[in-house]
């Protein structure tokens, strides 16, 4: 067993492994940790890229594989990429959910498999009240894909992002109530604080918090490593250094060692509760 | 203005952090924190080569300021010629190793000659000539020749890592050179 894997199974390192498929987006979120839009530099890392990183994350002792973006379905390959990653480790797929028409939605049909999940952002019950946050539609399209992804078999999450003066008690609990009616497994509705970085930070948005409070999960993004998916944000145009681990990812082994090493260097009683999950 | 962005304490990356604890660690570690893993290892092998060993500071700085003159790195003689005066060289002395002036006027020990007529050869290009060798040989032992030959490399390196990324000498540095009337290599 390798140090990772120890690290891994006595719960010091967190189990899963992210890649920032690419940073593009067709949508452009007031809260996005990189700032994405349509005319974001794709910044892709590329599938085989990819594969081999899931590949070495099993060996090394990881347990679970993240996939996200930028919308990580405006790649033409994605469903075969996930499909790939998948069967090395069990992998969660986030996506805004905005993208399926007809023909990708038939493809994202094959997705329906025990190892893989999709991941579909949904940050209020009232349409506008999503759609000021996420874009015009947002609301009326993920509303109509869930439940036919469930039909078809498609094992799907729901992730709620939002500051707690934008979704009050009340609203939480349509929230829950209508995810809850499309077929969503109640531990599959995520909740997510707005973290100030990227376009929050200029939005006035979300909480600062220090590293030690995010969960060291493994990140990678076609520039280098991170501490956490929320390490590679982009400010300015600019992708961030702050949480940057290493310039280097592959092997995946020198970004697990230095990220181990830095998470067995965390202050004792630090506390890491907030997540991308 | 550096080729590159200088890492700030505000974006530097969680393992180079302590090296920005105690204020502006200086454009090379500045620079090198765009790749986080060179960091501590560049540092821990540059420190050990550059710091004063079983070859005391005089000579290390003859070296380092020679060899970077030689190179024509602007940023490298400025900082180390104030690190040469701090050493106890003469103004004299620094001016000669940044090639102002005449060695033999400034130096008037055979070991140092010996040294720098063998630094000038190390630092420029081709075989180095015998007669050279041979006399560097007269004045230090073996393992202090090991250690020259590779303060000399490690110094050109240096030399063409700061000159390639334009990397800037800091004020401090510069009012100090101004202050002990050396011209700031520019």
């Amino acid at each position: 067993m390798s140090g990772i894997a120890d690290a891994v199974a006595s719960g010091v390192l967190p189990g899963r492994v992210w890649m920032y498929s690419n940073y593009n987006c067709n949508l452009a979120c007031t809260y996005c940790l990189t700032a994405s839009n349509p005319k974001s530099p794709r910044r892709e890392l590329g599938a085989e890229r990819m594969r081999s990183i899931a590949e070495q994350a099993a060996a090394l002792g990881f347990t679970d594989l993240g996939v996200t973006g930028g919308e990580p379905f405006l790649i033409p390959k994605m469903v075969d990429t996930v499909l790939a990653l998948s069967e090395h480790l069990p992998t969660v797929v986030l996506t805004n959910g905005t993208m399926f028409g007809p023909t990708r939605f038939a493809n994202a049909t094959r997705l329906a498999v025990p190892n893989i999940a999709v991941q579909i952002s949904l940050d209020s019950p009232d349409p506008d009240h999503n759609d000021e946050m996420r874009g015009p539609e947002n609301f009326a399209k993920v509303a109509d894909v869930v439940p036919r992804l469930i039909d078809a078999g498609v094992r799907v999450r729901v992730a709620t992002t939002a500051e707690p003066d934008r979704l009050d008690d009340e609203r939480t609990v349509r929230l829950r109530e209508l995810v809850s009616s499309w077929g969503v497994a109640e531990a599959d509705h995520l909740f997510r604080a707005v973290i100030s970085r990227g376009r929050a930070t200029a939005e006035g948005m979300g909480m600062a918090i220090p590293h030690y409070e995010i969960p060291a999960e493994l990140t990678i993004a076609v520039d280098g490593a991170y501490w956490s998916p929320f390490g590679p944000t982009v400010e300015n145009g600019r992708v961030d250094t702050d949480l940057l681990i290493t310039r280097t990812i592959d092997p995946l082994s020198v970004p697990a060692e230095s990220l181990l090493r830095l998470v067995e260097g965390r202050p004792p009683g630090s506390d890491a509760r907030l997540s991308i999950r | 203005m550096s080729r590159v962005e200088l890492i700030t304490e505000a974006t530097a990356p969680l393992t180079t952090r302590k090296y920005f604890e105690g204020g502006d660690p200086g454009p090379i570690v500045a620079s090198l924190a765009q790749v986080p893993e060179l960091v501590d290892v560049s540092l821990a092998f540059i420190g050990t080569v550059l710091n004063p060993s079983s070859i005391g500071f005089r000579v290390k700085e003859m070296v380092i300021v020679r060899t970077s003159a030689v190179a024509g790195c602007k940023y490298c003689v400025n900082a180390h010629t104030m690190v040469a005066r701090d050493a106890g060289l003469s103004r004299d002395e620094v001016c000669a190793l940044r090639t102002e002036t005449p060695v033999d006027k400034a130096f008037n020990a055979a070991g140092d000659q010996a040294l720098l007529a063998w630094v000038d050869a190390v630092a420029g290009s081709g075989p180095i000539p015998e007669h050279l060798a041979t006399e560097v040989k007269r004045w230090f032992s073996q393992h202090e020749l090991v250690e020259l030959t590779l303060l000399v490399s490690t110094t050109l390196l240096l030399n063409r890592y700061c000159t390639a990324l334009e990397l800037p000498t800091d004020t401090g540095t510069i009012a100090r050179l101004t202050s002990d009337g050396f011209a700031v290599a520019s």
